[in-house]
């Protein structure tokens, strides 16, 4: 497994991969910083999905409340992301040759999802800490006192919003994988993916709350937000593990019994 | 040519899609140290045999053992296998070294190799240019040298010379013909026969998924003669040659402005014989040369055979 994800790496690593993939973690640093500064509210409760209030910026986790409160968005990219990944490596025909080379079919997909999201983990750890610096700066036009963000506290919030994004974000790859290996192309899974994930999901919640705690793309945004008012974190975390292993065995199935042709 | 191991074996392997069946009940045995054409017409079941005996397509029915390991257990023999199937694939952003490398990293191959593969495939000035501006000869003979990463002992090409031009056909068989040394067997299809005619030792054609001849080149296609191509001087004295050869009790006919006299089975003889009559009636010989049916000459008469058994 070590050498599907070595070499995953040696493709990912290189220079243009890795400064479109900084440009991407500034780009989401600097949008959601500004954007969840910018519209926390003085008084009263958080604006719907995504807000925040001055006293939550004041407190210990301020430091990374942008990074959290826009985490949910990640997710969503993520997803697309992965779909495309893992569907043009059918469609392109390299899982086939890359199978010549090591047979294990589960194997060979399993370690190129490690290695896409050991990418997207340096990404996200970029651009938490963008947000946190960014926020840093922001701060002061808020009239806030950021000795609190470095306490202990403070560490232990931003640790704890870095790893459920990065478990959220494990769970989103792990779908968008398993749609690129059942529908084998890229155009076919994205359009299933977006309209899956974007619309249909969105539109149905907001008429049908009881879809925030059981539609697989909302469960996983609040399992990057660290829950959210329809659902706790560790209700969203069992949903999630149910959604992504169900995910995960049928992706193992069709590996496993399917025959490889392009 | 070492003929006494079996590089491939299978029995009774069989490819069903649904009703359709696209190889079936196929045996094929290939010895050890051969380069085999595999040969038949588009749908023939080419691709689909070479994707069974590398793990990628599920036989419905069959086994057998390649390099002496089962055919359900790739794992096993695919480490001294290489292969370039139904067209090369790799990663358009990395360049040709970038994608050896990352082939050479998964199959634990060692990488020492990469820089004389280059060399051999004759890619090594162009190595560290993205794969996406290769020409498809240059994809095709990357293909080849992903392939050869392992030093393997059996090579399994689908169609390498696809979509090449006369040039590249050329060093493609070239190619070919240099990988085939150290005992290692080499099972190459293509429906271009005449370029596997040159190279290849041994034959295995194959017709709606199922085997209609396999073993060596030289026995499919003959060594004896079909026939004595004689063309005189002047053109006008054809008609009295075949008078003379007819009257010498030759079977004659004329075919594209000269003579092909059939019943070879003593070709010097017929020769001596026919020079000699046509010396005697006063005519000078600027052709005798015996006729030999190409592949593709014998490959379509087993078709037509076939055909001709299926109907009747």
């Amino acid at each position: 497994m070590t050498r599907i994800i070595r070499a995953e790496l040696q493709r990912l690593l290189r220079r243009r991969t890795l400064l479109v993939t900084a440009a991407t973690s500034v780009a989401f640093a600097a949008v959601a910083t500004l954007g969840v500064w910018a519209a926390a509210r003085t008084d009263g409760p958080p604006a719907d999905r995504g807000g925040t209030t001055v006293a939550r910026l004041a407190a210990a986790g301020g430091g990374t409340e942008a990074f959290a409160a826009g985490a949910s968005f990640i997710g969503f990219f993520v997803f697309v992301t992965f779909i495309a990944l893992v569907a043009t490596e059918f469609s392109g025909g390299t899982y086939r040759a890359l199978l010549l080379r090591d047979p294990h079919r589960v194997r060979l997909i399993a370690g190129k999802l490690i290695g896409a999201l050991v990418v997207a983990a340096g990404a996200l750890e970029l651009a938490e800490t963008l947000s946190f610096g960014l926020s840093l700066l922001l701060a002061p036009s808020k009239d806030i006192d950021t000795s609190a963000w470095f306490s202990l506290a403070g560490a232990g919030h931003a640790l704890g919003n870095y790893a459920t994004a990065l478990v959220g974000v494990a769970g989103w790859a792990i779908c968008g994988a398993a749609l690129g290996v059942a529908f084998r192309a890229a155009p076919l899974a994205l359009a299933v993916g977006f309209a899956w994930a974007g619309p249909f999901e969105n539109i149905i919640a907001r008429s049908w709350t009881t879809g925030y705690r059981v539609f697989p793309g909302q469960v996983l945004a609040a399992v990057i937000q660290g829950g959210t008012p329809e659902i706790s974190l560790a209700r969203a975390v069992t949903t999630a593990t149910a959604y992504v292993g169900l995910a995960a065995v049928a992706t193992a199935i069709l590996l496993t019994k399917r025959d490889v042709t392009s | 040519m070492t003929t006494n191991q079996t590089a491939v074996s299978v029995h009774g392997l069989t490819k069903r899609y649904g009703r359709r069946t696209v190889v079936d009940g196929l045996d094929l045995e290939l010895p050890s140290g051969v380069v085999a054409g595999f040969i038949g017409p588009n749908g023939a079941g080419k691709t689909t045999t070479m994707a069974m005996l590398l793990g990628l397509v599920r036989p419905s029915a069959g086994d057998g053992t390649v390099l002496g390991d089962p055919l359900d257990d790739p794992a096993a023999f695919l480490p001294r296998v290489g292969a370039m199937i139904e067209s090369p694939a790799f990663y358009p952003a990395l360049t040709g070294r970038q994608n050896l490398r990352m082939f050479a990293t998964v199959g634990r191959l060692p990488e020492a190799r990469i820089a004389e593969l280059l060399d051999v495939v004759r890619l090594d000035e162009r190595s560290d240019d993205p794969y996406r501006t290769y020409s498809l000869g240059m994809k095709q003979r990357l293909g080849i040298a992903a392939a050869m990463l392992g030093d393997p002992a059996l090579l399994i090409l689908d169609e390498p010379a696809n979509g090449l031009d006369p040039q590249g056909v050329r060093e493609m068989r070239e190619l070919i013909g240099s990988l085939a040394h150290r005992g290692r067997t080499v099972l190459v299809s293509s429906h271009d026969l005449s370029e596997l005619e040159q190279v290849c030792d041994w034959l295995v054609l194959i017709e709606a998924g199922r085997i209609v001849y396999q073993g060596r080149t030289v026995d499919f296609v003959g060594t004896a003669a079909d026939g004595l191509a004689v063309a005189p001087e002047h053109p006008s004295d054809l008609a009295v040659l075949c008078a003379v050869l007819r009257s010498a009790g030759h079977q004659v006919h004329e075919r594209d402005g000269r003579l092909v006299v059939d019943d070879v089975d003593d070709g010097h003889a017929l020769a001596a014989s026919v020079n000699r009559a046509a010396h005697a009636a006063g005519i000078v010989l600027v052709e005798l040369s015996p006729l030999r049916s190409s592949l593709e000459d014998r490959y379509l008469a087993l078709v037509r055979r076939g055909e001709e058994g299926g109907k009747s």
